[in-house]
């Protein structure tokens, strides 16, 4: 064998992965199809800018600090977090404008301002939150993936069946139990949106993000690239090899069992393991093939349905842009987002009316655009159909330019234009051409909990003998900590079974 | 129990859901059909 292991994707859970197997002694090679690595989690430089790809911040750095604390390694030695305050400035469908700190009373004065029926809420609410995150501190890098882990899990957090109805419920039936206010309601709901899915389908627990981000948001220096760029330099400090523009063709099977990868050169590489950290419709569906997969494991991978993709637009200015913080978030109205969901993009038309999110990541790291210039990104126009009715992505740039720059003009600055220095998209087509992930969804999976943990494709396949997979199609779904922890749970497995 | 008393209980149990169905809002009934209907692929998704 040419490798012991062999990782597809330098996303965060194929590196955190990857560097966590390097360091238990196995001869580990990262395959990576782009000439950058990160996956969602990237940056990029573009005359002068540097734009991070789609993720924007770090939330919860718990998986972080565990992944470093496995390697054995001081995490400051390796990404510099900076933490970022205040967290949010809200532009809400009422028209209220405001900004949110990280400090939680401080918080509680803004809500009672606006709707003191809400302030026990808010209180119940971070109580029960501080309470649930102080007892299952770990629980992001605990497996649950299967019947046994999950009541290991229920014996080592004897408390979490109290957070149980929580967990049961959407992401709206949570916010509501807390708070009356359609403002506040919309603040704390919009989270599950962002991630794929309406606040009415989405899970219980992404309520709780509300509060995860009063605990501390950090931007990693040098934009969201530091942290795979440090993952993969640990990495190859215990031996691990990274190779870029080397994009897998293919899994290769013998008797259902992996044997390595061939590359779309025709090159093929041995290995006892393949760890693949891509969507897990197209692990399975193209580099392992229908064919090969029994029809239990076809159907299972067949039901699960995509996450809803977003547009991104990169946006660099020759001057400050008038924000308050490092993330500006127009949010619809809880109702606004449902209706976008039911009635426009289950139909495959655009919603009209939607929100916008913009990061100002020059706010948090100013080495990231030329002295005095600045960098946006800007998630325009909320999640939206992969493919819009009677039209192509292509062919609608034009108009998001056009509705990007009036929404700016909007949400930041109404003469915003003149300082518009660079200004480019990338649509869901795009994403899926540059990332490879189908249909552009860059959080994989639709996320519920039909499709979370135990119910999501297991990180130990059990369709191919050691196939192993991490990333957004694995645990609990997108996102830079719950994919950092789904590297780690990976990595768990494969220490026990090969270690 | 008798015959009839089960079919009573069963048939004001059934009615007693119906009630609570109807009576919940527009928001929870879609997420309750979401997820009813994602229930018989869950035994395919536990083994993948």
């Amino acid at each position: 064998m040419d490798y012991e292991a062999i990782v597809i994707g330098a996303g965060l859970g194929g590196v955190s992965c990857a560097s966590l197997l390097a360091k238990n002694g196995l001869k580990t090679l990262v395959l990576e199809q782009s000439d950058i690595i990160g996956g969602c989690c990237s940056t990029f430089e573009h005359k002068g800018y540097k734009f991070d790809t789609g993720a924007s911040i770090v939330m919860v750095s718990d998986p972080l600090e565990k992944f470093f604390e496995m390697a054995g390694k001081p995490r400051e030695d390796y990404i510099d977090l900076i933490p970022c305050d205040p967290i949010y400035s809200f532009i809400t469908a009422d028209g209220r404008r405001f900004t949110v700190p990280t400090d939680i009373d401080e918080t509680s004065d803004i809500i009672e301002a606006i709707a003191p029926e809400d302030v026990e809420g808010w209180k119940s609410f971070c109580a029960l939150g501080k309470g649930m995150f102080d007892t299952m501190s770990d629980m992001m890098t605990t497996p649950m993936n299967t019947m046994t882990e999950a009541l290991a899990m229920q014996l080592k957090f004897p408390s979490m069946y109290h957070y149980m109805p929580y967990f049961l419920r959407s992401h709206l039936g949570v916010t509501r139990s807390f708070f009356k206010h359609p403002t506040i309601q919309a603040t704390v709901a919009f989270q599950s949106y962002y991630a794929g899915a309406p606040p009415e389908l989405g899970m219980g627990m992404m309520g709780f993000i509300a509060l995860m981000e009063h605990l501390g948001i950090t931007y990693p220096r040098g934009g969201m690239i530091a942290i795979p760029e440090g993952m993969a330099r640990l990495g190859r400090e215990y031996g691990m090899e990274l190779r870029t523009k080397s994009k897998v063709d293919k899994i290769l099977l013998e008797d259902k069992k992996v044997r390595g990868v061939r590359l779309a050169d025709g090159t093929e590489i041995t290995s006892k393991i393949v760890v693949s950290n891509l969507n897990a419709k197209v692990t399975y569906f193209k580099l392992i093939g229908a064919e090969n997969l029994s029809s239990w494991a076809n159907k299972a991978i067949d039901s699960y349905d995509l996450a809803m993709p977003c547009p991104m637009v990169y946006v660099g200015l020759d001057a400050r842009p008038e924000l308050e913080a490092h993330h500006t978030m127009q949010t619809p109205s809880v109702q606004e987002s449902n209706d976008a969901w039911n009635y426009c993009y289950s139909k495959g038309t655009i919603p009209e009316k939607s929100g916008c999110l913009v990061s100002w990541t020059t706010e948090s790291d100013p080495e990231l655009a030329p002295e005095g210039h600045h960098a946006l990104n800007v998630v325009y126009g909320g999640p939206v159909p992969y493919a819009p009715l009677g039209d192509n992505w292509d062919l609608l740039k034009d108009d998001i330019r056009e509705g990007v720059i009036k929404k700016m003009e909007e949400v930041i600055q109404p003469d915003i234009a003149d300082h518009i220095d660079e200004l480019f998209i990338s649509t869901p087509l795009d994403f899926e051409r540059r990332l490879l992930n189908p249909h552009g969804a860059i959080y994989g999976l639709f996320l519920d909990i039909t499709t979370s943990a135990m119910f999501r494709p297991n990180p130990r396949s059990r369709a191919i003998k050691n196939l192993y997979l991490a990333g957004a199609s694995t645990g609990m779904g997108g996102g830079v900590p719950t994919t950092i922890a789904s590297g780690v749970i990976t990595s768990n497995y494969i220490v026990q079974d090969h270690g | 129990m008798s015959k009839n008393a089960k079919r009573i209980i069963g048939m004001g149990t059934l009615a007693g859901m119906v009630i609570a169905y109807l009576s919940l809002d527009e928001s929870t009934r879609r997420y309750l059909a979401h997820i009813g209907k994602q229930v018989p692929y869950l035994p395919y998704r536990y083994w993948i």
